[in-house]
C-alpha cells in the first residue's frame, strides 16, 4: 500500500524502527487504507458510483494484525440537485473502540456511472 | 517553549497560502487496480476509481509528494506525523485514464500543545481536481498533525 501511495513514512512499513515508537514487529494502517474499509462498505450498500463525501477524523492507529469492522447508520436522507442523498454516520471498530469516525454522504439511487453530461 | 524548536510559529504561520505547482494525473488501471485489491474488494466496474484515490492522486497530481511536504512543515523521524482528518468531496465519478488537472495550497497551520506540554502543530491543505473539460470532478482538503 505505502508503495502505491508513494508514501516513504517508515511507520506505515519498518517493523524493526517502529520499536521506537513502542511498535515492536508492527506497522501502522494507512489512514486511508481504514478510510477505503468504510468506502468499501458503502459502495456494497449503495452502488460503485455512490459515494459523494467522506469527513472522518481518525483516532487510535490502526496495527497490522488487527480485526476492525466498518459501521454505518442513515441520520437524514435529503433530495440534493434531484438525487436522493443518504447522510450517514460512519466508523470503524476495533474490539469496540471507534478507531476512524465521521460523516458520509451517499446517493442512494446512483446508476453505476453517469456519462449523460459526456460531449 | 514554541520559540524553542527548530521550526518557529511564524514559519508555521507562513504556510498558510503556500500553493503548490499544479499540474496533471492520470489514474492508471493497473494502479487502481492495485489500490482496490489493498482494500480488499474487487475492482469497481466501467473503470471507476476507488474513492480512496482521492489520498495520493491530488497530492502527486498537483506537483508535490509526502516527502514534499514533510520537508516544508519541516518534520521528519517517526511519530513526528499523524493524520487527523479528511474531507473528500466527489463531485463526477473519478474514472481511470482521465487527466485531471489539480490546483491547490495549504490553507491552515495552528500551533497548540498537548497536555504534556509538546508543541503539536495541525496543518490542512486542499487541492481540487478538475477533469477534461474543466469541470469540477473532487476536491480533499486533509488535516495534518506534526508533532515537534
Amino acid at each position: 500500500m505505502a508503495a502505491i501511495l508513494r508514501d516513504p513514512y517508515p511507520v506505515h512499513w519498518d517493523r524493526v524502527a517502529n520499536a521506537a515508537l513502542g511498535l515492536p514487529g508492527r506497522v501502522i494502517n494507512q489512514g486511508p487504507l481504514n478510510l477505503g474499509y468504510i468506502a468499501n462498505m458503502l459502495l456494497a450498500w449503495a452502488g460503485p458510483a455512490s459515494i459523494r463525501r467522506l469527513t472522518v477524523s481518525f483516532g487510535r492507529p490502526v496495527l497490522d494484525g488487527d480485526a476492525v469492522t466498518a459501521h454505518g447508520r442513515v441520520t437524514s436522507v435529503d433530495v440534493v440537485d434531484g438525487e436522493r442523498r443518504a447522510t450517514c454516520e460512519v466508523w470503524l471498530e476495533r474490539d469496540g473502540e471507534h478507531v476512524v469516525v465521521g460523516t458520509a454522504v451517499v446517493a442512494v439511487d446512483a446508476p453505476a456511472i453517469d456519462r449523460s453530461d459526456d460531449a | 517553549m514554541a520559540d524553542t524548536i527548530a521550526f518557529s510559529g511564524a514559519q508555521l504561520r507562513s504556510l498558510v497560502g503556500h500553493r503548490f505547482t499544479g499540474g496533471r494525473y492520470r489514474i492508471e488501471h493497473w494502479e487502481n487496480w492495485l489500490l482496490t485489491d489493498c482494500t480488499g474488494r474487487d475492482p469497481l466496474p466501467d473503470g471507476l476509481a476507488h474513492p480512496i484515490v482521492l489520498f495520493h492522486v491530488p497530492i502527486l497530481g498537483v506537483g508535490t509528494s509526502i516527502a514534499e511536504l514533510f520537508r516544508i512543515c519541516g518534520v521528519e523521524g517517526p511519530g513526528s506525523v499523524g493524520l487527523e482528518g479528511y474531507d473528500w468531496e466527489y463531485v463526477r465519478p473519478l474514472l481511470e485514464n482521465v487527466e485531471y488537472r489539480m490546483e491547490g495550497g495549504i490553507v491552515a497551520a495552528e500551533r497548540t500543545t498537548d497536555p504534556s506540554g509538546r508543541v503539536v502543530d495541525k496543518m490542512a491543505f486542499e487541492i481540487s481536481l478538475f477533469d477534461e473539460d474543466d469541470r469540477l470532478a473532487a476536491r480533499v482538503t486533509n488535516r495534518w498533525v506534526l508533532r515537534r
